[in-house]
């Protein structure tokens, strides 16, 4: 995917109205996206200055009035990336080749989620849901991040993950039922019963 | 009785299933055509009409449990000082 990057050439009072204007306004979302890939909140605060001071340093290859917020999250993912996830070492541990053979395939008809009804979900008033959002794969929680807590469209994520529409919808599909399957276990500790209607 | 135009097919002719027109909907990337032609289905479909339920409700779960990490309130002036001191005067 090239693009093609425009310098704007900013004074410096059209830089600080960006950072600003455009920039600020987004810390909360930014924050809770560093925190919920990083688990941490010394490391998520860490995450979103190291964003916010690169997004300033390259602030002439941004278009004033453009989608900040999706620009902002593209650095935050490539940061975490690049310098969070080497440093913890840890190795990733899905296939995703595999995971995406699985989901062209035809098994994909078959339903994977076990039972899980919307009344077991209405006991769910604690922090299961986040929890079971933490438990995932980072990259199967960042497409549920972006799209079901920040609302981002398929095409902004395809951007922001640098990867095609069709793997952010693959993606988000695996990612959904393996939530489900967490939730389910939660609903299953708490008394219900699978029932078919 | 099925309606001889599914404006989920794509270019190349594949038809969708269920759960690929659930998502598109789910996700508010539906045009008006799709979301209409979804509806109709959705009334001779069981398993879309129940999973649309389910589905619908995990997502606003997400959004009211899951959204609620503030950033401290030191950061923004942390960032702020950071630039200045970078940035020659």
């Amino acid at each position: 995917m090239e693009e093609t990057i425009t310098r704007n050439n900013y004074s410096e009072k059209e830089k600080n109205d960006i950072f600003n204007g455009e920039f600020l306004p987004h810390i909360n979302s930014m924050y809770n996206f560093g925190f919920r890939l990083t688990l941490d909140r010394d490391d998520a605060k860490d995450l979103v200055q190291d964003t916010y001071l690169k997004a300033y340093r390259f602030i002439e290859s941004f278009q004033k009035g453009t989608n900040a917020k999706a620009w902002l999250f593209r650095i935050l993912k490539n940061s975490f990336i690049n310098d969070y996830r080497k440093k913890t070492k840890e190795p990733s541990k899905v296939d995703y080749q595999e995971v995406e053979t699985y989901y062209n395939s035809e098994d994909v008809n078959r339903q994977i989620t076990p039972d899980l009804r919307v009344e077991s979900l209405k006991d769910m008033i604690g922090d299961e849901i986040s929890n079971a959002l933490n438990s995932l794969d980072v990259d199967f929680r960042t497409v549920i991040i972006l799209c079901d807590l920040e609302g981002f469209k398929y095409e902004e994520m395809a951007k922001i993950l640098d990867i095609p529409i069709g793997t952010v919808r693959s993606r988000l599909h695996r990612a959904r039922n393996l939530l489900k399957e967490k939730l389910s276990e939660y609903a299953k500790s708490m008394g219900y019963k699978n029932t078919e209607l | 009785m099925t309606p001889p135009n599914n404006p989920f097919i794509q270019a190349d002719g594949k038809k969708p299933t269920c759960m690929e027109m659930l998502q598109v909907i789910i996700d508010g990337e539906a045009t008006n055509e799709q979301q209409e032609y979804f509806k109709n289905h959705m009334d001779r479909c069981l398993p879309c009409f129940k999973s649309y339920d389910l589905d619908m409700a995990i997502k606003r779960l997400l959004k009211t449990k899951c959204c609620g990490s503030d950033a401290p309130t030191d950061l923004v002036e942390q960032i702020k000082m950071q630039i200045s001191q970078n940035t020659p005067s």
